[in-house]
């Protein structure tokens, strides 16, 4: 252990001395760690308790399963729990029915025998274990592969989209000269004042005219023309030489071609970077669907968990499991890919 | 096959005009260089002939064809440029093949041209690699096999050579020449170099602020410059020259050395610093003092000043001792002397 | 394995190359017809036709909007009123007590986002700031400590927000740990006070990774022999830090400022989920103001809606153009 943390904690070039900065250094980091991690951990730890345990005060840390025996004579396994009987004994007794405030128990080992014990007095026996009912049951019964697939087609689709029209914008940006470029440029430089939450009604009426109310589309179109991926993949293509698309030229390529054949595969970094936002933003996505889609069938997984956790009767151990189904493909992003995006942060500035 | 004509060129961006009204014709099977300062015209003109860019006014014909308004995947020619601009996400098969996949030729017959140039050019090895996995000189011959592959009624080469260290840049020169003599296609070369120009070319074009300063052969330039800017722009070191005053078909050179000149008045003589050499015996000479030696062995070049301060340059053969501050009496043929008159063009003898 | 990937990606991509084979004929046409400049059109005409549809026109139907009356939602179906819909939003009494207004929601929102925006900014860039310089130093696991920042700023508003409710909710972790302390438990999120700031903290923990990678890239570009050079000067630590990184990295964190006060003016999403703008109208903010009386309520009053998003709109694009200003400047201070 020592050996572990002299590795973690040794400081490059200033020998062995702490200075109170090193310890305020790694007390912040490690506080950091805790909160950003943390709260997403325990996120998905409280995703496999059953509902009984979820509503406990105080909750436990691990999730647990009641365990369960065959008992001779009863059709369904019954369920384990300590009992305290009235000699002052304690037993592990399995049980049959609960009434009112009294249980009747049944030992294992010896079936014929009935015994009732206040529920006062028994706890219930749990192992550690997973409830992966919570993950089951909402997929099958209550639409969420549906909003699943809608999640996952509006972000392909929208990705496509982006990357397509985007990197054709500023394929013309970038490499012609043309009158109205440098208006053309204003503009998209214009509309990044303008965010969604400010044009909602207008965009909202633009939709209903165009028929797209109540489709996926109507989620997708509205959100691929971003400027940022146009300024990105624009910046990217300036550094691609001029004389790579004259030789193309030389080469009997049509502009279509040069696009395709030179420019794109050229801009895989840029594009590898975009496509990344992208999935991010649109998997993301919850205030213009919330919109858009009225109809429970075409619900993105935001808006169905959004929906589901503003009913009445909220049923947290399925939200919670969705949730963490939800942030999947985010943490798969964030494993693989963090450091294309973090330096891509770094390099343009957006998000 | 591969004559190509110019008639009137001019060539504007914006209002800066760069191209003042060329005529030129390049004969089949010839090799022209452009050569000329930076910022003369020559990659422009080049561009011109390739349709990479249109001209303002005038005409371009290949083979009789005017191909002014074609597009540049039209007119049949293939290019070289200065960076290579080979395409980094494609291997050098692909990069050899794309321009004819394009054109839709058979897949065998790419296949054939590609191992042919391979051979050419000795870069049959190189096939599946990759532009930034090869050396320079190679990413050169790729270059030009990707020319050669397309079998262009002419080869365009803007400063092919310049980026490769200098004895690389040898090796190759002495391999496009041969390649030249083998494929007997038109080249048109355009270069800053000038060693390259007079070892390459069968006619040269020396261009200067967009104009046409003279057209000859390597040798025709050198012995007989049509100006005083190509006498100084060929030849190394560059030629001294003495500005003197004419009168009644004589003239004086610094230091009391008299000249018959054809020509009256302002008059440039120029000689060559290879045309100048030691006097022997007591005849009339160019009296100078020595300001530097530079011995090279095979070769000693001479800075010295004449006595009105003209600076005069000489090579002599051999090793000579001499010291700076050292007067030198040189003599000069009178073959090697050319005269320039006050507008700065060529006097005859 | 690498050939087995490229084999992968061909055959994923194939759909796609042969779609690009197939316009390639009828663009060639176009080509000749129009020449090399021609099509620079074709390339700028999709997105610009999804742009001017899903962008441009509704700019200028919003103005169209904000001055309409009525629920409908078609603009045929709605009567001119002038600037009714501004003088209902802006008459008040009071100005200091939105109850007293005529639109007393909206100031509520107004005055909610503006303590919320006062609040949060300069959290955010506290917070961003200490953990960019901490970052900064000479840490092993650099890389990892960036990426843990970073981690939040990925997960959807929806998620985030639904994370915190469970932490706070009744029986909670957070009230597990009050317990632990022996502390008394409170419902958090039916607090007036504790809710608002939930909404504070809950968006400065999900975005703070982002600004802080902004601000670490600005001190990673100050030069290293400046603080060489100081070290030589035996400047103390203190001096250093205000006198040499502060200002060095003032364009950064100028537009860490402006960009941090745009994105807080605009707050909904966590903020609506984690506590749907309770308890009473105490985290309601301006944009789930705007969402609400455009589609949400019962009386939906699109007029009003989009005469307020026109009002947040004017405040984003005086912050966007102090954003240009300054980005313009500090790259200006960069070329010198």
């Amino acid at each position: 252990m020592t050996r572990i943390g002299e590795f973690l904690f040794r400081r490059r070039g200033h020998g062995g001395r702490w200075h109170w900065t090193d310890i305020a250094t790694w007390t912040w980091l490690i506080l950091g760690t805790v909160l950003m991690f943390g709260p997403a951990l325990w996120l998905v730890g409280s995703s496999f308790k059953g509902p009984a345990q979820l509503a406990e005060f105080p909750p436990t840390i691990l999730p647990y399963v009641q365990e369960v025996t065959e008992v001779e004579g009863y059709d369904k396994p019954l369920p384990l729990y300590t009992a305290t009987l009235e000699d002052g004994t304690t037993r592990t007794l399995a049980e049959i029915r609960r009434i009112g405030t009294n249980s009747q128990m049944v030992d294992p080992a010896n079936p014929g025998e009935k015994i009732n014990v206040n529920i006062a007095n028994r706890s219930p026996l749990r192992e550690i274990g997973l409830a992966t009912g919570n993950y089951v049951e909402p997929l099958v019964a209550n639409n969420f592969v549906l909003f699943l697939w809608n999640s996952v087609f509006v972000t392909t689709m929208a990705t496509l989209i982006t990357l397509l029209t985007n990197s054709m914008a500023a394929f013309a940006l970038s490499k012609y000269r043309f009158r109205g470029r440098d208006a053309v440029m204003l503009l998209i430089v214009a509309t990044l004042m303008v965010p969604l939450s400010v044009i909602l009604v207008p965009l909202y009426s633009v939709v209903n005219a165009t028929g797209l109310l109540n489709s996926l589309w109507g989620v997708i179109l509205p959100t691929v023309a971003t400027p940022t991926g146009v300024f990105l993949l624009r910046q990217y293509m300036l550094t691609i030489p001029d004389e790579l698309l004259e030789a193309a030229r030389m080469d009997h390529a049509s502009e279509w071609q040069i696009y395709w054949r030179i420019v794109l595969p050229l801009a895989a970094p840029a594009l590898a970077v975009l496509a990344i936002f992208s999935v991010v933003w649109r998997w993301n996505d919850f205030l213009w669907p919330l919109i858009v889609l009225s109809k429970r069938e075409l619900y993105t997984l935001q808006v169905g968990l959004n929906t589901y956790a503003g009913e009445l009767n909220v049923q947290w151990h399925y939200i919670l499991a969705m949730t963490v189904v939800t942030m999947i493909p985010v943490v798969i992003v964030f494993v693989f890919l963090q450091r294309f995006i973090t330096t891509g942060i770094a390099g343009a500035g957006i998000k | 096959m591969g004559r190509i004509v110019l008639d009137g060129i001019t060539k504007s961006f914006g209002a800066t005009q760069v191209i003042h009204g060329i005529d030129l014709e390049i004969e089949e099977g010839e090799l022209a260089v452009f050569v000329g300062p930076s910022g003369c015209g020559k990659s422009t003109l080049l561009r011109l002939i390739a349709g990479l860019d249109r001209p303002t006014s005038g005409r371009i014909e290949i083979n009789g064809r005017d191909v002014t308004r074609a597009s540049a995947a039209d007119r049949g020619l293939a290019m070289v440029f200065q960076s290579y601009a080979l395409y980094p996400h494609m291997t050098v098969r692909q990069n050899l093949s794309f321009g004819l996949e394009n054109t839709r030729m058979p897949k065998p017959e790419i296949a054939e041209r590609i191992d042919e140039a391979g051979r050419m050019l000795e870069i049959g090895e190189l096939m599946e690699r990759r532009p930034t996995q090869l050396s320079g000189g190679q990413r050169q011959r790729v270059a030009i096999g990707r020319a050669i592959v397309r079998n262009p009624t002419a080869f365009l080469l803007d400063e092919p050579l310049s980026n490769l260290d200098a004895e690389l840049r040898g090796t190759m020169r002495a391999e496009l020449a041969r390649l030249h003599a083998r494929l007997a296609t038109t080249m048109v070369y355009v270069t800053h170099d000038q060693v390259e120009a007079m070892t390459l070319a069968d006619k040269i074009v020396v261009l200067r602020g967009g104009r046409i300063e003279q057209v000859d052969t390597p040798l025709g330039l050198y012995n007989r410059p049509q100006n005083l800017f190509v006498a100084g722009f060929i030849g190394a070191p560059n030629m001294n020259f003495f500005r003197v005053r004419a009168t009644g078909g004589q003239a004086e050179l610094p230091g009391g050395l008299s000249l018959a000149v054809p020509g009256e008045g302002e008059v440039t003589v120029g000689i060559r610093p290879q045309g100048l050499h030691l006097a022997t015996g007591d005849g009339p000479a160019l009296e100078v003092v020595i300001r530097l030696v530079e011995a090279l062995g095979a070769e000693t070049v001479v800075h010295a000043d004449a006595a009105d301060g003209t600076p005069v340059v000489t090579v002599l053969s051999g090793q000579p001792s001499l010291a700076a501050g050292q007067p030198i009496r040189l003599a000069f043929d009178a073959d090697a002397v050319h005269f320039f008159g006050a507008d700065g063009m060529r006097l005859e003898a | 394995m690498a050939g087995l990937g490229q084999t992968l990606g061909r055959a994923a991509t194939w759909p796609l190359t042969l779609a690009a084979r197939a316009v390639d004929p009828p663009l060639r046409a176009w080509q000749r017809r129009t020449g090399t400049g021609g099509m620079a059109a074709v390339f700028l005409a999709p997105n610009l036709l999804i742009f001017s549809v899903f962008v441009l026109v509704p700019l200028v139907l919003n103005f169209a909007y904000s001055m309409t009356g009525g629920t409908g939602i078609l603009l045929g179906q709605r009567p001119f009123v002038g600037a009714e819909q501004y003088a209902r939003l802006l008459e008040c009494q009071d100005y200091t007590r939105p109850i007293t207004c005529r639109e007393d929601q909206f100031w509520t929102a107004v005055g909610n986002t503006a303590q919320f925006v006062i609040f949060q900014v300069s959290l955010m860039v506290v917070v961003s700031l200490i953990t960019a310089l901490i970052l900064n130093r000479d840490i092993r696991g650099r890389s990892f400590f960036r990426a843990v920042f970073f981690f939040p700023v990925l997960l959807s508003p929806v998620v985030v927000g639904l994370i915190w409710r469970w932490i706070l909710q009744r029986q909670g972790l957070l009230n597990l740990i009050m317990v632990k302390l022996g502390l008394e438990p409170e419902v958090w999120l039916n607090d007036r006070v504790y809710a608002f700031a939930a909404t504070i903290g809950v968006s400065t923990w999900a975005h703070m990774g982002f600004y802080t990678l902004i601000l670490l890239a600005g001190l990673q570009a100050i030069p290293r022999d400046l603080y060489e050079a100081a070290e030589m000067d035996a400047t103390p630590p203190g001096r250093v830090f205000w006198r040499i990184t502060l200002p060095l990295l003032g364009p950064n964190l100028a537009v860490v400022l402006v960009l941090a006060l745009i994105r807080g003016v605009q707050i909904f999403d966590e903020a609506y989920v984690l506590t749907g703008g309770g308890p009473g109208t105490s985290t309601l903010y301006l944009t789930q103001y705007i969402y609400e009386s455009g589609f949400a309520s019962l009386l939906r009053e699109p007029g009003l809606a989009a005469a307020a998003s026109i009002l947040m709109g004017a405040v984003l694009v005086v912050l966007t153009l102090i954003q240009l200003w300054l980005s313009r400047r500090a790259e200006g201070r960069k070329a010198r």
